[in-house]
């Protein structure tokens, strides 16, 4: 009973982890139908703008966090934006498949060429001392993680639904062309998605890097992951990102524990299969019709 | 109120209005009829902003407005109802509503107007904190019109009001329209039903392959034999 608590409680922070990804991965669906396979990548980076930030321009690590949110906010939410997205879209969501697939590539390998292809230790935000609950042993670290990403979750949620930017932004995601001509700004909406999800990504990597090491190949497992996580909760809500993140994070843990951790990656895979046969709107979703 | 000084434009290198010229009078209901194809609903797209002009002129009390773009034409008094159903889905009724307002400059007087509008639409009180999806039709497009309303439009741009709607929720529409227009508002109006539009407008506007036809009053447009062999598939001059 001890074990499973534990492997609970860590299966839920790893995957509100996960969860974080997957819920930036469904805003950009929604709001300018981008499939970002580069997510991973861009869960990946972040880690090393606190490490150029800290080991390359010596700051401190509260500076080298800073430092690493304007970088991400300018490179994975508006120069991603910009650069690829905006050409692209007028041609349909293939060629932006193809080229977020190019540009994870691009960001792996440029960090293995120009940083390092070690894996590199990175600082823990949160103490790692462990608590002894019934029997169980429990990470500090796990539930702060927990907590931070439900939090921001919550919050995001909150902005999306109580503010009036938000219902903008949700207005822009549900039905671009009434949102235009009722002036609603749609390119700023658009890119308050973008910044958002470069946030979302930061959140994730600095908290997935003090256990994973940050690796330039960290962002191909996790962004599969983020995927799978946005299928199986629903493409088109974040509650449903936020479920299905949390449900791989567990699955992925009890599976490795009871069943076989030669096999682990695999469970993830296999439930997204079952999800598709069973219920292809995802857990949360809502069936989406698209006039062409 | 706004005159459109041969309007050319369409979509992409598609041109679909071949100059387009008419002028509305202040407090009227002009309504645009024509075949399919005609241009009738692209007119309003150009006017609004939502398609490339290639040349011509908007004038809006004098004032040249071409190329403006949808929040600019709103801020000059103009607003605009498309076809088809242009609610935001998973919003509440109330939200719809508050984002119709979104443009206004003095933003505190936003829960008055919507409030002024529901007043005028008692179905959108009653339903208001209920997702606008739930709507029936004919509560949509009250919805719509509402959302339309709350900005104060002098003049408002109406595609197809009565798709989709019951005959009785069709006179309920219309009777909003003359309603708003005894009020001062300027209606510019698209319908396919031809003969119950053009029996409460002023005007009539007969637009085919993007040229204006025939402008002229609602009444004769009504009597002409011309328009309703049009509308049986010829054409005006009968070739």
């Amino acid at each position: 009973m001890g074990e499973f608590f534990q492997l609970l409680v860590s299966g839920l922070a790893t995957g509100s982890i996960y969860a974080l990804a997957a819920v930036g991965f469904t805003l950009l669906w929604q709001a300018s139908q981008t499939i970002n396979f580069a997510q991973g990548e861009f869960v990946m980076l972040p880690a090393f703008f606190v490490l150029i930030g800290t080991q390359v321009l010596g700051l401190n690590l509260i500076l080298g966090l800073l430092f690493a949110l304007v970088v991400s906010l300018l490179l994975l939410g508006l120069v991603f934006k910009r650069l690829i997205i905006d050409p692209m879209l007028p041609h349909g969501v293939l060629p932006i498949v193809i080229s977020t697939i190019a540009l994870g590539i691009l960001l792996r390998d440029s960090v293995k060429e120009f940083y390092s292809a070690e894996a590199q230790p990175f600082p823990a935000i949160f103490s790692e001392r462990t608590l002894s609950v019934f029997g169980a042993v429990i990470s500090l670290q796990d539930i702060a993680i927990l907590i931070t990403s439900l939090t921001t979750i919550t919050v995001l949620q909150l902005f999306l639904t109580r503010t009036r930017t938000g219902r903008c932004m949700q207005a822009t995601a549900q039905n671009r062309g009434v949102a235009e001509i009722l002036g609603v700004n749609v390119n700023r909406m658009i890119l308050y998605t973008f910044l958002i999800n470069a946030g979302l990504a930061l959140m994730a990597s600095v908290l997935i890097s003090p256990i994973y090491l940050a690796k330039f190949s960290n962002g191909e497992s996790i962004g599969l992951i983020a995927f799978i996580a946005a299928i199986v909760g629903g493409f088109n809500q974040v509650r449903g990102a936020l479920a299905g993140g949390l449900l791989i994070g567990v699955v992925d843990n009890m599976s490795a524990a009871y069943i076989s951790a030669e096999y682990r990656t695999a469970f993830p895979l296999m439930l997204l299969i079952i999800i598709i046969l069973v219920r292809p709107q995802g857990l949360f979703g809502t069936a989406e019709e698209r006039s062409v | 109120m706004i005159e459109l000084k041969n309007l050319i434009g369409g979509y992409g290198n598609m041109t679909v209005l071949n100059g387009v010229s008419f002028k509305i009078e202040p407090a009227t209901i002009t309504t645009i009829i024509g075949p399919n194809g005609a241009g009738k609903s692209t007119v309003f797209k150009a006017i609004f902003g939502l398609l490339k002009v290639q040349s011509g002129q908007v004038l809006l009390n004098g004032e040249d407005v071409t190329r403006s773009t949808p929040a600019q034409m709103l801020a000059k008094g103009v607003s605009y109802v498309p076809q088809g159903r242009n609610i935001i889905p998973q919003l509440s009724v109330y939200h719809n509503l508050e984002i119709g307002g979104i443009t206004l400059k003095d933003q505190s007087t936003l829960s008055v107007r919507i409030e002024k509008v529901m007043d005028r639409f008692p179905i959108l009180r009653e339903k208001q904190n209920q997702q606008a999806i739930v709507l029936s039709g004919g509560q949509q497009k009250q919805l719509e019109i509402a959302r339309a309303l709350l900005l104060d439009p002098k003049l408002m741009l109406v595609d197809e009001p009565s798709i989709g709607l019951s005959p009785q929720l069709v006179r309920e529409t219309f009777q909003s329209l003359t309603g708003l227009r005894d009020q001062g508002v300027t209606i510019l109006m698209v319908e396919q039903n031809a003969k119950s539009a053009l029996a409460l407008s002023d005007f009539g506007v007969v637009l085919e392959l993007g040229k204006v036809r025939m402008h002229e009053e609602a009444s004769s447009l009504l009597n002409d034999p011309r328009v309703g062999q049009l509308f049986l598939g010829g054409a005006i001059d009968g070739k």
